[in-house]
């Protein structure tokens, strides 16, 4: 049973041809990646070539999912119908990614509890039956710092 | 960045600009007419001596008939660009390009925006639904990212981060209440902005730009042939422009107190027109205020105030009307108003009328070279124009 955060009339991402990968593996709650295969050089959101070397050829490499809050921002007004408010937008860096980060929402946290440095993890919202969206969480077992 | 720039080549020979505000009595169309006839007598011409044309806006119409059919202009080459919030800059950029080359002798850029009427509080796009992979934000989420990386890198209390940007948005207001074309021309007490409802993060609804219609525009030659058309010319220094690979917001090596593509941009601008030390050598300038925080950054990326300090130096006044070196002297996005095609060219304006001596109450003590600052889109991914104008 998947938790639900967010309404149903959220706009739906759009897969395209390059990030069509990134968001199967997310609906098999795998939160993955891009890694240039000349390089190693890992990148996020996916895109066509890579920023280090410019090659075309890539693979997809699986993360924790586990990582902490580099910065965030909460949100008083809305920006699509039926949204609740306020609402908090992180950037968390990912661990074990090679230096990437991702920008998401936090869930199941007071906003008055939220500090740059705070270690999360992923928690899988099920939109529908084959789309599921990373939002983060504090981890359960350790204090925010 | 190389560039080879064009200092001293190509003169402004005349601009105009609508009053920005709430104009529900204008249309994009009405707009692009008022501003074009300020224009045309800024720089004693009829419309015929004007050999082509570029419109800048970012959503209000589509190609260069939205111009040519506004004002009935018998088959010029008419170029419609876009580029973000710095849309109606490029529009500049190229038009001084296109008489630098020799291709034409008397250029228009024009830029236009009718927020007002379409449906909806703030930007429209014409992008798709989010991939997703990326994130879909407010505006005043993304900039309001700035305030809490900058307070906690520089040791600043949040507190008196909140003060740093509530007096950007009262001096703005300040500037903004002795230009009768601005879309807000009333002073606001610090009290009232720092209390005003949250929109985002630190972000009060008074540290946000106004949402407004208007258009501005100007009228360009090379510089030897500026004086048929003004005694009193502007000539462009530098103009500089970059786009980056929006890799910032999602790579740990970068900590949101600046804007590299800003600072490539200034460095650019710096080596064209020869400027050694810009806290010195720049007289004023417009920059890109979309919010509080984000002038508060192009302080330090634009040269202004050194790393870490330019918090210090807003609250001591630096960049008041009556500063050091003023910055937004005529309200900037936040007072004057940000219909977005039309600002890179109403920043220009407000530097025609300080170097000409034409400013009014607003008007700084000889100045010499000014700087014009605009932005589109956010930290870590975006485009960003700089300017160099002087006499
Ligand atoms: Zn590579």
């Amino acid at each position: 049973m998947s938790e639900r955060f967010f309404p149903d009339s959220m706009p739906a991402p759009l897969a395209s041809a390059t990030t069509l990968p990134w968001w199967e593996a997310a609906a098999e709650h795998r939160l993955v990646v891009q890694r240039c295969t000349s390089c190693e050089h890992t990148r996020h959101p996916p895109a066509p070539i890579c920023p280090e070397c410019r090659s075309g050829e890539s693979d997809w490499k699986e993360v924790s999912g586990r990582g902490e809050v580099y910065t965030f921002t909460i949100v008083h007004r809305p920006i699509a119908a039926g949204q609740e408010l306020p609402y908090l937008v992180a950037v968390i860096a990912l661990e074990g990614s090679g230096g990437l980060r991702i920008i998401s929402n936090l869930v199941g946290v007071d906003p008055g509890e939220v500090a740059i440095g705070l270690p999360v993890e992923v928690v899988w919202e099920e939109m529908s039956a084959d789309l599921a969206i990373p939002r983060f969480r504090p981890v359960s077992e350790e204090e925010p710092r | 960045m190389a560039s080879n720039g064009i200092k001293d080549r190509v003169a402004i020979v005349g601009m105009g600009c609508t009053p920005f505000g709430e104009r529900w009595d204008k249309s994009g169309e009405d707009l692009l007419v008022d501003a074009a006839k300020d224009v045309y007598a800024s720089a004693n011409v009829e419309p015929d001596a004007v050999d082509a044309y570029w419109l800048g806006t970012m959503g209000s119409g589509t190609s260069g008939l939205m111009l040519s059919e506004a004002l009935k202009l018998p088959y010029k080459p008419v170029t419609r660009l876009e580029n973000m919030c710095a849309t109606g800059s490029e529009a500049m950029r190229n038009a001084a390009y296109a008489v630098a080359s020799g291709a034409y002798d008397l250029v228009m850029a024009i830029g236009v925006e009718k927020l007002k009427d379409s449906g909806y509080s703030g930007l429209v796009t014409s992008r798709p639904p989010d991939d997703g992979t990326s994130a879909s934000m407010t505006a005043p989420a993304m900039f309001s990212l700035l305030a809490p990386a900058y307070a906690k890198k520089y040791g600043v209390d949040e507190g008196e981060l909140k003060e740093v940007i509530s007096r950007i948005a009262w001096k703005n207001h300040c500037n903004g209440a002795k230009n009768p074309k601005a879309q807000f021309r009333k002073e606001v007490p610090m009290e009232r902005i720092q209390n005003s409802p949250r929109v985002a993060g630190m972000f009060g609804i008074f540290d946000c730009s106004g949402v407004s219609d208007g258009s501005a525009a100007a009228i360009l030659c090379r510089a030897e042939d500026a004086h048929k058309y003004t005694d009193s010319p502007i000539f462009i220094k530098a103009l500089s422009f970059a786009a980056g690979p929006a890799e910032g917001a999602y790579s740990q090596d970068y900590d949101f107190t600046t804007f590299q593509e800003v600072v490539a941009s200034a460095q650019d601008a710096y080596g064209q027109a020869g400027v050694a030390n810009p806290r010195e050598e720049i007289s004023m300038a417009e920059v890109h205020d979309c919010f509080t925080a984000t002038e508060l950054v192009l302080m330090e990326d634009l040269g202004f105030s050194a790393r870490g300090e330019g918090w210090k130096d807003v609250l001591g006044g630096r960049f008041d009307g009556d500063g050091a070196q003023p910055v937004n002297p005529d309200g900037g996005l936040k007072s004057f108003g940000h219909p977005i095609g039309a600002s890179g060219l109403r920043m220009m304006y407000e530097m025609w009328l300080q170097l000409r001596g034409e400013a009014g109450e607003r008007q700084i003590a000889e100045p010499k070279l000014g700087l014009t600052h605009n932005l589109g889109g956010q930290p870590g991914r975006c485009v960003s124009f700089v300017s160099i104008v002087g006499k």
